[in-house]
């Protein structure tokens, strides 16, 4: 599989987190094409929800920043790890300014799916979402929940499903294993 | 009361939120006494000055639209920049408004069991949420479509400017509706097939010219 990891980690001191990832990525390199994004090393502004990308320059963000790499690895990946350390029981405000800026990646116009109004697909093909927490000290099981059951509903509106959730507490081998079974 | 009102949208003052306050906030201060100030998110370089007024607050109403499934990256980042104030004692009670383009509020949701243990996880009394679906286009209709819900708006304001509490069974009301029925679902199927749920986005594509390249796959 082609593996895009989407480092969501604020902070440069907190080396722990990218240090899992660094061997989560080792684990699975080799069987796997595996890159990942550092994202507080990225260029990516907020989303101003101005709604250029479905009517100015359909499919692309109108602020040319490098959200445009996020985009691109997203849809050329077969799974896109989204990793994150729990901050004020979420995602860190990184990851979450980034998948907002994804909404080049779906289309404007409305299809039902699962008895809802989501929206339609852009691309044929999209990656399998995972999910990785850093629960950390301040975070409980219910955040992990509750985070999860967002991204589930993240997954459905990117027309994909989240195919793997897990912690960064679980070892880094148990993890490389879980995502080298989807 | 005194309410201190975080618009949480990226859009500030055109924001569809800001549109939906100003009704809210009319019934908030039918009250004799009630006042409000409105603060603006995307203000980011103001987090330090937006912490301040957080902490010194009456009362607070975290408000914002539905970005990706829940808040939009900017209000994340005051969230974040809130971390100093949990377990101090007396923050102040907060209400929250989240609203979305899909037509069903059911999609709000899940944000909202995040906003209520937010409320937990700063000490705060957990006032309640506002949800509503359908607001893409409030700002832009024309007043008389958006009578019945700015009524609503306002009277969930007089009871929050009256009681400082949510009535439940006025957000349900205004809620509506919460999801379609699945006998309805071949019925919206069909009108998107008609294109008349997509002559909103069309007639932009169109004015800027690039209705051509609508399903354009740039990184495929």
């Amino acid at each position: 599989m082609r593996i895009t990891i989407l480092n969501g980690n604020p902070d440069a001191g907190n080396q722990a987190f990218d240090d899992y990832l660094r061997q989560l990525a080792a684990a699975l390199q080799g069987q796997h094409d595996v890159a990942i994004l550092d994202l507080r090393e990225l260029d990516i502004h907020y989303c101003t929800g101005c709604f250029g990308c479905w009517v100015k320059r359909p499919g692309q963000c109108v602020v040319q920043d490098e959200s445009a790499r996020v985009c691109r690895a997203a849809v050329q990946s077969d799974f896109l790890l989204l990793a994150s350390p729990l901050i004020m029981g979420f995602v860190s405000a990184l990851l979450k300014k980034t998948n907002d800026k994804m909404l080049p990646l779906i289309h404007p116009y409305f299809a039902v799916d699962q008895g809802e109004a989501h929206h339609r697909a852009r691309y044929e093909r999209y990656p399998l979402l995972g999910l990785l927490l850093d629960k950390g000290p301040d975070s409980d099981d219910e955040d992990v929940v509750i985070t999860t059951e967002i991204y589930q509903r993240t997954a459905l509106n990117m027309k994909s499903r989240l195919a793997w959730a897990g912690l960064t507490q679980e070892p880094v081998q148990e993890v490389a294993h879980a995502i080298d079974r989807l | 009361m005194r309410l201190t009102v975080f618009n949480g949208s990226p859009r500030g003052r055109g924001s569809n939120t800001r549109a939906m306050l100003e009704h809210l906030l009319k019934g908030f201060d039918t009250v004799p006494g009630n006042s409000h100030e409105i603060l603006y998110l995307k203000r980011v370089q103001e987090t330090e000055r937006l912490v301040q007024a957080f902490a010194e607050a009456e009362s607070v109403l975290l408000a914002f639209p539905l970005y990706t499934d829940s808040m939009p990256g900017l209000a994340k980042a005051f969230i974040e920049a809130l971390a100093p104030l949990c377990g101090r004692e007396h923050n102040p009670p907060l209400a929250f408004m989240v609203q979305c383009g899909f037509p069903e509020s059911a999609h709000c949701r899940y944000v909202e069991r995040y906003l209520q243990k937010l409320a937990r996880r700063l000490g705060s009394r957990y006032v309640g949420t506002i949800v509503k679906g359908g607001c893409e286009g409030v700002r832009l209709m024309p007043e008389r479509m958006n009578r019945k819900l700015f009524a609503r708006l306002e009277g969930i304001g007089r009871t929050l400017g009256q009681d400082g509490r949510l009535d439940p069974e006025q957000l349900r009301r205004l809620a509506r509706p919460e999801r379609y029925p699945a006998w309805s679902m071949p019925v919206f199927t069909l009108l998107i097939k008609t294109g008349l749920l997509s002559s909103y986005w069309d007639r932009q594509l169109k004015e800027n010219g690039v209705y051509e390249q609508r399903f354009a796959q740039p990184y495929h």
